[in-house]
């Protein structure tokens, strides 16, 4: 056992104690540093032995995609990532990557890109460096290009047969006007179709978002910083900032409720979307926290609703909510798999009603005590190897570039009333603010 | 860093007189629970697929004799813990993760559940229909990739104790009872049948705590799975009898395949880790390394990803490392190709069936061996990064009669020559006498042209190399040699 484990255990321990001040809910001493050229580096030696996870999060996602016709680009770009550079070819970084045994892949969200890695520690210097050359010099043929448009018309092909992909498109579409939360992250079809035509601009939108300015690494795991930091300045200290800001047209406030349908062509169970526009993510104001904990007293598993629909009645099969957290404001969504069309109405009215009491009524102090619990022990299970640590830290880094971000919001969910829970309901939750769609499949 | 200690203490060398347990206790204030009984979907009577999973589910997510669900879903909730369950074909599985404040808590309800189930028929109800549902909605109307694979599982052991989806039928379960779940209960869940797993920071007592607990239950040991030599299983195609293709018809806008035949090696086999070489070369899991996604999306962009398996991994498309938890005593080969565009469907089978022919003539060469051993090698930590993943793996390893995963995989790979591997693919690998499933809109198109000896054409948005243009003239023109083809409408695939 090392020392530095036994230390992760009495953190975790504390943390989650009752008695003593209020520790910070992230247990790990991290190291936050900018170089010159503006790219932040969080460094968190972590008590797994052995491993080391990096993440890389640039700020740019779906939601950056201010030109019309060029919706999916951030998605497309997380691809052509890997299409390598002159001094390390597809085939040279692929090999280094394999002999290195490490598992890499990235993903792409309204307002991020991650890219992330995961192996053993004595190639922390090889794996900074590949990324650090791909980062500052990818190099992509047209053609290549155009064959990376049609894996991503691959990847689209595979989540269109699942419905809920289609109903999340046409949810933003009827609930966004303005703003580029109107696409989703793949983009609209017409836009994927017609990427093969787009290389300059890909050329263009590489030169806008992939500087220091707008990226954190996140090296977590069995390390120390100033090596991390050593490793870093050599390799990533030349990166030249850049000066793009897109220009993202703010959605203008709505003025009713919406709603949308989706016809399936295939047989499926009816689905229930009801959707609420709400701020944008917030560490220092509580409305993004009392929002969280109202979808968790309202609509959780644990909820009175939940128990009604899916336990009781059993008229759904698959419900909950989520208040994504969004850079700009966005969407709470509440969703219910209805198992009879005929139920669909009764399962809207009955979310509406709910909405309806907590705007109405104050929340139970115990029920809100004990989501706060919960939210703290998921947050503590959650962080059971580097990977996950670095994961989890990317997410909040995406939204405001430093992990105290955790600490922050998980102070302003313990300080949670029932009256800010009222508050938000009342204040968002509003038939002027609602989205609601629903899809139907045909007959079984 | 010096290694946790370890227990293995499997108390009865025949599982019978009290439940093995694998134990690795530790400082974190995390505790994982793994209890595995050693039946499931193999279990299952022949008139009643899906009664292993369903039972599974009915102790999972229902109450117990002294709480309602709602009142255990309540006592879970601030806790953060939940109990994660599954069902394969010699395995059923219930794990959960809490921490070590909340163990006692969190045991009582746990215990409960398996021991002093409630059988409600509301809770019946409603797990029935969540089963029938997962099958006709999110398997056959959502899913196309994983409902081609799990219907190649299907018709490979047709007829055998692996013959059906884990799942079940919808015909079946819907006549399936409360009474039905009791019986299989009382016969397969016995603590001959389970074997436990515990890592974490538990009181020193708690294996005894728990082992008292759970010598309750009966004592028979687990009936033996008939599942006889690899080249008696239904679905294993003779090499002369040519390959067998089924397409299920259903209205989507792409074309997903995934094609196989029964493996005579598992792990701990001596040939096992020469295969996991030529699987991780070929088609390594969500990988961009792998031969197949270089050659069919890297080069040619034919879709979003192409692997090959050695192993049964559900749920692939959600996650990057297989459950533990799943052995079996005997695994497929498969390949898993990606949703193709329809105009590209034919070729991009060829393609992938070119390969395969590929990887036997020729196997590794000496530089890919080298690196995919060093892969493979490191890659191997990846899979217990996490203390819950470490103990499903030892509690794999103990059922396969191996050592310690990783330990035992990077010994073995250590010795492991070029020749060696390629040998084990000769000999276990075959790229005649294959079952292949689609899924397409246009099945009677699809059919048409995987048969005919017309070329398939491909064509590019972009130029591509001398060698790959040549390579496709081949490709093009690859006979599947194809002797049998059903089309079925998906609303019959598991009804």
């Amino acid at each position: 056992m090392t020392k530095r484990f036994l230390l992760f255990c009495c953190v975790l321990t504390t943390l989650l104690g009752a008695a003593g001040p209020v520790k910070k809910v992230f247990p790990y001493a991290y190291k936050q540093e900018d170089l010159a050229n503006g790219l932040r580096l969080v460094t968190i030696p972590t008590d797994y032995p052995n491993l080391v996870s990096i993440y890389i999060v640039v700020q740019t996602g779906s939601r950056n995609e201010v030109e019309a016709g060029k919706s999916g680009f951030a998605h497309l770009f997380e691809h052509l990532m890997f299409r390598g550079t002159k001094a390390n070819p597809p085939a040279q970084y692929q090999a280094a990557i394999r002999t290195a045994g490490a598992a890499q892949n990235a993903y792409t969200t309204d307002d991020y890109t991650a890219y992330h890695t995961t192996f053993s520690k004595e190639d922390l210097p090889q794996i900074l460096g590949l990324e650090a050359d791909r980062f500052q010099h990818l190099e992509y043929t047209p053609e290549m290009f155009k064959t990376e448009t049609l894996a991503v018309l691959g990847e689209y092909n595979k989540n269109s047969a699942n419905p809920m992909s289609k109903m999340f498109e046409v949810l933003r579409a009827r609930a966004f006007q303005e703003h580029t939360y109107r696409h989703t992250t793949m983009g609209f079809l017409k836009d994927i179709q017609d990427f093969p035509n787009e290389y300059e601009y890909s050329r263009q939108f590489f030169d806008r978002y992939y500087r220091p300015e707008y990226t954190t690494i996140i090296v977590a795991g069995d390390v120390e910083p100033k090596q991390v930091r050593a490793m870093v300045d050599k390799d990533w200290g030349a990166w030249k900032r850049g000066s793009y800001q897109a220009a993202i047209s703010a959605e203008p406030p709505q003025e009713g409720p919406r709603t949308g349908e989706v016809k399936w062509p295939a047989a499926t169970l009816p689905w229930v979307l009801v959707a609420y526009r709400v701020p944008g993510f917030s560490d220092t104001q509580n409305d993004t926290a009392a929002l969280d904990a109202l979808s968790y007293l309202a609509f959780s598993q644990s909820s009175e609703l939940y128990q009604k629909l899916v336990i009781q009645e059993q008229k759904v099969d698959a419900f909950g909510a989520q208040n994504g957290d969004h850079v700009d404001p966005y969407l709470f969504g509440i969703f219910a798999r209805v198992k009879k069309t005929a139920d669909m109405d009764a399962v809207d009215q009955a979310i509406l009603a709910t909405v309806k009491q907590f705007a109405e009524t104050p929340v139970d102090a115990v029920k809100l005590e004990r989501v706060k619990e919960n939210l703290r022990y998921k947050f503590a299970l959650g962080l059971n190897n580097s990977e996950a640590i670095a994961g989890t830290v990317a997410r909040f880094v995406a939204l405001k570039r430093t992990p105290e971000t955790i600490n922050n919001v998980y102070d302003l969910y313990g300080g949670l009333t029932a009256a800010d829970i009222q508050r938000v309901a009342k204040q968002y939750l509003t038939e002027r603010n609602r989205t609601t769609v629903t899809l139907v499949g045909a007959a079984q | 860093m010096k290694r946790m200690i370890l227990w293995v203490t499997l108390c009865a060398a025949a599982f019978g007189a009290v439940p093995p347990q694998v134990l690795m206790p530790g400082k974190s204030p995390l505790v994982t629970l793994r209890f595995v009984f050693l039946t499931g979907a193999a279990s299952d009577p022949v008139d009643k697929p899906g009664l292993a999973n369903l039972t599974c589910e009915m102790l999972a997510a229902s109450g117990t004799k002294q709480m309602t669900y709602k009142q255990i879903v309540d006592a879970l909730f601030p806790m953060a813990t939940s109990i994660e369950s599954y069902t394969d074909k010699q395995m059923m599985v219930f794990t959960a993760e809490t921490h070590v404040d909340n163990l006692d808590k969190f045991y009582t309800l746990f215990k409960a559940m398996l021991l002093e189930p409630g059988w409600r028929e509301e809770d019946f109800r409603r797990v029935k229909d969540d089963q029938i549902n997962a099958l006709k909605v999110n398997l056959r109307g959502n899913n196309d990739e994983e409902l081609a694979k799990e219907e190649l599982y299907s018709l490979l052991y047709a007829g055998g104790p692996f013959g059906h989806e884990n799942l079940g039928t919808v015909s079946a379960l819907e006549k399936l009872t409360i009474e039905d779940v009791k019986a299989f209960y009382k016969a397969q869940l016995t603590r001959g049948n389970l074997m436990i797993g515990l890592a974490g920071g538990y009181p020193a007592d708690f294996p005894a705590r728990v082992e008292k607990d759970f010598g309750m239950l009966p004592k028979v040991g687990p009936a033996a799975v008939k599942l006889g030599a690899v080249q008696a299983i239904a679905g294993n195609v003779a090499v002369a009898t040519g390959t067998k293709l089924t397409i299920i018809q259903k209205d989507t806008r792409s074309v997903a395949y995934s094609l196989g035949f029964p493996l005579a090696v598992k792990r701990g086999d001596a040939d096992f880790p020469a295969l996991l070489v030529m699987q991780s070369y070929f088609g390594q899991h969500r990988d961009s390394g792998g031969r197949l996604y270089q050659r069919m999306r890297e080069i040619r962009g034919l879709n979003y990803g192409d692997y090959a398996y050695i192993e049964y991994f559900p749920g692939g498309m959600f996650q990057f490392e297989p459950l533990p938890n799943m052995a079996r005593e005997q695994q497929i080969f498969q390949i898993w190709i990606r949703p193709v565009e329809v105009p590209t469907a034919a070729f991009a089978l060829k393609l992938a069936m070119f390969e395969l022919d590929n990887l036997v003539k020729n196997g590794l060469s000496e530089e890919d061996f080298q690196r995919t051993r060093s892969f493979v090698s490191k890659q191997v930590n990846l899979l217990t990064k996490t203390k819950s993943a470490e103990l499903g793996y030892r509690m794999d390893s103990a059922f396969y009669g191996m050592g310690e995963y990783n330990a035992s995989i990077k010994m073995a790979l250590a010795g492991l020559t070029r020749e060696q591997v390629n040998a084990a693919i000769r000999k276990h690998v075959r790229a005649d006498g294959v079952q292949i499933v689609a899924v397409a809109k246009d099945a009677e198109g699809l059919k048409a042209s995987l048969l005919s000896k017309d070329v398939s054409p491909m064509t590019y948005n972009s130029p591509k190399d001398a060698a790959v243009m040549a390579e496709d003239k081949v490709v093009e023109r690859w006979d599947l040699k194809i002797r049998d083809v059903v089309i079925v409408p998906v609303e019959r695939v598991f009804q």
